[in-house]
């Protein structure tokens, strides 16, 4: 299974080049993209520099915009698969493999590197709201989720193709659980992970309110629509 | 309706008149998007001059004071334009992000090509 490391980072220059090491150092065979979202900081000129293979966006777009280039960027070059990695340092290369095994044996559309199942118990908020989208997506499409959060998942093929051309697709939870309603294979490997590497994360309140409503909104009553 | 409504009508249709056609003198708005403000501040403008239009439809409708009326259509107008202005911003985020990735993916092609050679 030919495999692209899809690494979205924007103002990353303290943890990328090192994420970028060990991912190509653990899974030599998996290629990888770092795209660059508009960063203002070194990102850029670290990938130049240090022979990254990178993708620039021109300006600030967004995750789902950068994570879209690169499913663009996968489908064009004939990749089986593309698995969404963080730029942080939080996603450990070990898994893949074993993600790629389990969309193989399952014949799954979306394998997602779950903490829960590696024995990992998500506290404080970021717990509840893991478990609250857990149950939206449950009772919506019947789907059982222990770590939809986690912002490790490989896709398949056809999600290639789906996400290449699709629009308002976000690698969130929300399209997950249209895609798992719709009738694709959603199936979850244990993983642990890190705390992030460097940089600096988005986990204030404006952000997480933004996210959690957006989540919820479009789970609850959005995707009935889509 | 009240002559301070009237008034206040002609002034807010000669104030937008006025600044989108300053707008437009710059170049700062396309004579298309302006079309939309002329024909409003017109709109305006006929019922401040002509109070019988609107008080002819505030009667039919039911309205108690023709104020109302005049509010709620202008209310409505306004909610729409907004509304269609949320689907246009939508569809131009969309098309950006489109231009953005085929650009940076047609950098990076040409870029390795370069390299390559």
């Amino acid at each position: 299974m030919k495999i692209l490391a899809i690494i979205p980072a924007y103002n990353e220059q303290d943890c990328i080049e090192q994420t970028v090491r060990s991912l190509v150092s653990t899974c030599p065979n998996i290629d990888y993209l770092v795209v660059n979202d508009g960063s203002t900081d070194a990102t850029r000129e670290i990938c130049e520099q240090r022979g990254i293979r990178h993708v620039n966006l021109s300006i600030n777009s967004g995750l789902a915009c950068g994570f879209q280039t690169g499913m663009k960027y996968a489908l064009r070059h004939g990749y089986d698969a593309a698995v969404q990695f963080d730029a942080d340092g939080q996603h450990l290369p070990e898994y893949i493999p074993a993600m790629a095994d389990a969309m193989a044996e399952h014949n799954a559309d979306i394998v997602i590197a779950s903490r829960v199942l590696a024995g990992e118990n998500l506290t404080g908020a970021r717990g509840a709201g893991s478990r609250l989208i857990s149950l939206l997506i449950r009772l919506t499409s019947g789907v059982r989720l222990t770590d939809p959060t986690s912002g490790m998942r490989l896709y398949n093929r056809h999600m290639l193709d789906l996400f290449a051309h699709g629009r308002d697709l976000t690698p969130e939870p929300d399209t997950v659980a249209l895609i798992a309603r719709k009738g694709g294979k959603v199936v979850e490997v244990p993983a642990l992970m890190q705390e992030r590497q460097g940089g600096k994360s988005y986990l204030d309140l404006p952000h997480v309110v933004r996210y959690m409503s957006r989540i919820c909104s479009s789970i609850l009553f959005l995707q009935w629509f889509r | 309706m009240s002559i301070t409504l009237r008034i206040l009508c002609i002034l807010g249709a000669a104030v937008t008149f006025l600044v989108i056609a300053g707008r437009v003198r710059k170049a700062r708005v396309r004579i298309d998007d302006s079309i939309f403000w002329i024909v409003f501040s017109l709109a305006l403008l006929v019922i401040a001059i002509f109070p019988d239009i609107p008080i002819f439809f505030a009667r039919l409708f039911g309205f108690q004071a023709t104020s109302n009326f005049v509010f709620l259509v202008v209310i409505t107008v306004l909610l729409m334009r907004e509304f269609s202005n949320t689907i246009k911003i939508s569809t131009l985020n969309s098309r950006l992000d489109e231009l953005v990735q085929e650009q940076a993916l047609q950098a990076m092609e040409e870029e390795e090509d370069g390299t390559q050679r």
